[in-house]
């Protein structure tokens, strides 16, 4: 009995460390980036200029097939703030913040969320996708969902499939009649969008929770302090 | 705010259940692997109680599989979760875990049962005969193997929703600490009921020998929810939140302290020590006993998926 117990201690001990070693090496090798990003898209989007006439959502609803009753992006309203007649509206737009650091790709059990190594944009693979809703789950801003048509998880992806394709910026941002979208690559030091952010205090949404999202937001005045 | 529907809301009742049901079998399978280890010996397969855990343990973990393999959008693609890997994601790992525990499951069940399997083919067939000699040179390595996964099975229940990042309740170090211990002593209840129910003696060994462990189970079980709780409120900021609404008035306020911590685990806490003390036990008493822990622990798994996703970081 003694000799029996102390062999399977002996197998429990090898299989426990060989498991949890193995995991954690994979784990650590898929954390590392090989080969780095060709390109680094990013997003601006600023709300001193824009009107919340959700012509980009309407835009992004066309091109990218969106059916009724969800959105890859929308424009939320707060307000009316002030007293009339100087009374204003703060408008946020609501989409996948392009996570630098993604929770999504992180929890996704079989890599259809993925993260495109040339172009950082964050994707679905449609067939990959087995449903799962982890991913929905995990992303801390809420905007992914199913595709009531594939039945897999679906999100903005920069138009990653259907405008830049073609070598177009995103359908909001050409929709846009305030020039309020700002699209380009951040490792680019000449280009329009690292101007843009060079030219005005910016924030991000939800910094805190370590997922370094590539969407750029310039602050309106408006809005409640809040805290 | 509705109970069950609300925003931020994504995963429902099917995910609670497959929790638990993983945590039953488990814990089931724990106990009669203690069972068959420190009382039974190699009459194991005689016990009611045993044969209930054995019963219980793989059908729990094959309905548990199933609802989630429903509860997905695309349920035909399913078997994608098994050729395609990601090691960072704890769904996978999970999954992993739980198919080579089904195989440690059957060997070991096939050690525990292999006299009546054999009995029963009568040496009609060789082979079976050949395979189970085979199994059983490492029977101590099967049952240490299958201990080792069925705790890992536990544990994972609770990974599975620490790792998002979205909910400060769930984002826990505690949560899969909770969750494998609840499961253990749900895995002690299934056991116990089927037992009983197995015509199993309650006044047998196996009984007081669960009874002895379940006490200092429910004790710590108490005191990882304490933990839990007093950490996301000193914490602060979301986590407060977060917890003050699960625990506070309204509808799972009302689940969490009625049902999982005086029905879950005061009342079986009580109804053992009495038991301890009383000399007798009777079936109706480890039947009550039994099947207020397993309601406790299933409202357990609803209450924190539930109000675990009402607030967000
Ligand atoms: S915003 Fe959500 S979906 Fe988009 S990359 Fe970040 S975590 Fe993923
Ligand atoms: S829903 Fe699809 S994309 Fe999201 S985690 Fe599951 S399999 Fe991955
Ligand atoms: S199209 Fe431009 S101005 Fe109109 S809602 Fe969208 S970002 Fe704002």
């Amino acid at each position: 009995m003694s000799n029996s117990r102390r062999l399977f201690l002996k197998g429990a001990c090898v299989a426990a460390v060989g498991a949890s070693g193995f995991t954690l090496v994979r784990a650590k090798e898929a954390g590392k980036n090989t080969s780095k990003p060709v390109y680094k898209y990013a997003l601006v989007h600023d709300e001193t200029k824009c009107i919340g006439c959700d012509a980009c959502s309407i835009a992004c609803r066309e091109v990218n097939q969106v059916p009724e009753g969800v959105s890859r992006l929308e424009i939320k309203r707060e307000g009316p703030f002030g007293e009339y007649p100087n009374q204003y509206f703060r408008f946020t737009r609501h989409s996948c913040q392009q996570c630098e650091s993604t929770p999504c790709v992180d929890v996704c059990p079989t890599g259809a969320a993925y993260k495109d190594p040339d172009t950082g944009i964050v994707s679905v693979d449609e067939w990959k996708c087995v449903g799962c809703q982890y991913c929905i789950a995990a992303c801390p801003y809420q905007i992914r969902f199913i595709n009531p048509i594939t039945k897999a998880a679906d999100k903005c992806d920069f138009c990653k499939d259907t405008r830049l394709k073609e070598g177009k910026k995103p359908a909001c941002v050409s929709a846009c009649p305030t020039k309020a979208l700002t699209f380009g690559d951040i490792t680019d030091p000449d280009s329009q969008i690292v101007k843009v952010l060079k030219s005005a205090p910016s924030y991000r949404s939800k910094l805190d929770l370590g997922t370094r999202p590539k969407v750029f937001r310039i602050a309106s005045q408006g809005g409640e302090v809040k805290l | 705010m509705n109970p069950f529907h609300f925003d931020g809301l994504i995963w429902h009742w099917p995910i609670a259940i497959y929790l638990f049901l993983a945590g039953v079998s488990a814990g089931a399978i724990c106990f009669a692997v203690l069972l068959k280890q420190f009382k039974l010996g190699e009459d194991a397969y005689k016990s009611g109680f045993v044969q209930a855990a054995c019963l219980i343990s793989p059908l729990a973990v094959f309905a548990g599989l199933g609802i989630l393999v429903i509860d997905l959008t695309k349920p035909f693609d399913f078997w994608k979760i098994l050729v395609f890997y990601n090691p960072r994601s704890v769904m996978s790992v999970g999954v992993a875990v739980l198919l080579i525990y089904q195989v440690a499951l059957f060997a070991w069940l096939a050690c525990v049962f292999k006299e009546p399997v054999l009995t029963w083919c009568q040496g009609r067939w060789s082979v079976v005969d050949k395979g189970f000699k085979a199994l059983m040179k490492y029977e101590a390595t099967i049952t240490g193997l299958l201990v080792l996964l069925a705790l890992s099975l536990g544990a994972y229940t609770g990974f599975l929703l620490s790792a998002l990042r979205t909910y400060p309740m769930l984002n826990n170090p505690v949560l899969p600490l909770l969750f494998l211990i609840s499961g253990i002593s749900s895995g002690a209840a299934a056991t116990l009921l089927g037992g009983v129910l197995l015509k199993g003696n309650p006044d047998g060994k196996e009984v007081h020998f669960i009874h002895n462990i379940e006490i200092p189970i429910i004790l710590l079980e108490l005191v990882l929810l304490f933990t839990f709780f007093a950490g996301l409120i000193l914490s602060g900021g979301q986590s407060q939140v977060a917890a003050l609404t699960a625990i506070g008035e309204g509808f799972w306020g009302w689940v969490f302290w009625g049902g999982v911590v005086v029905m879950g685990l005061s009342m079986p806490l009580a109804l053992n020590l009495f038991m301890k003390a009383s000399s007798k036990r009777k079936f109706s008493y480890v039947a009550m006993t039994a099947s207020f822990s397993l309601v406790g622990v299933l409202l357990l798994r609803n209450f924190i998926l539930y109000t675990g996703q009402m607030t967000i970081a």
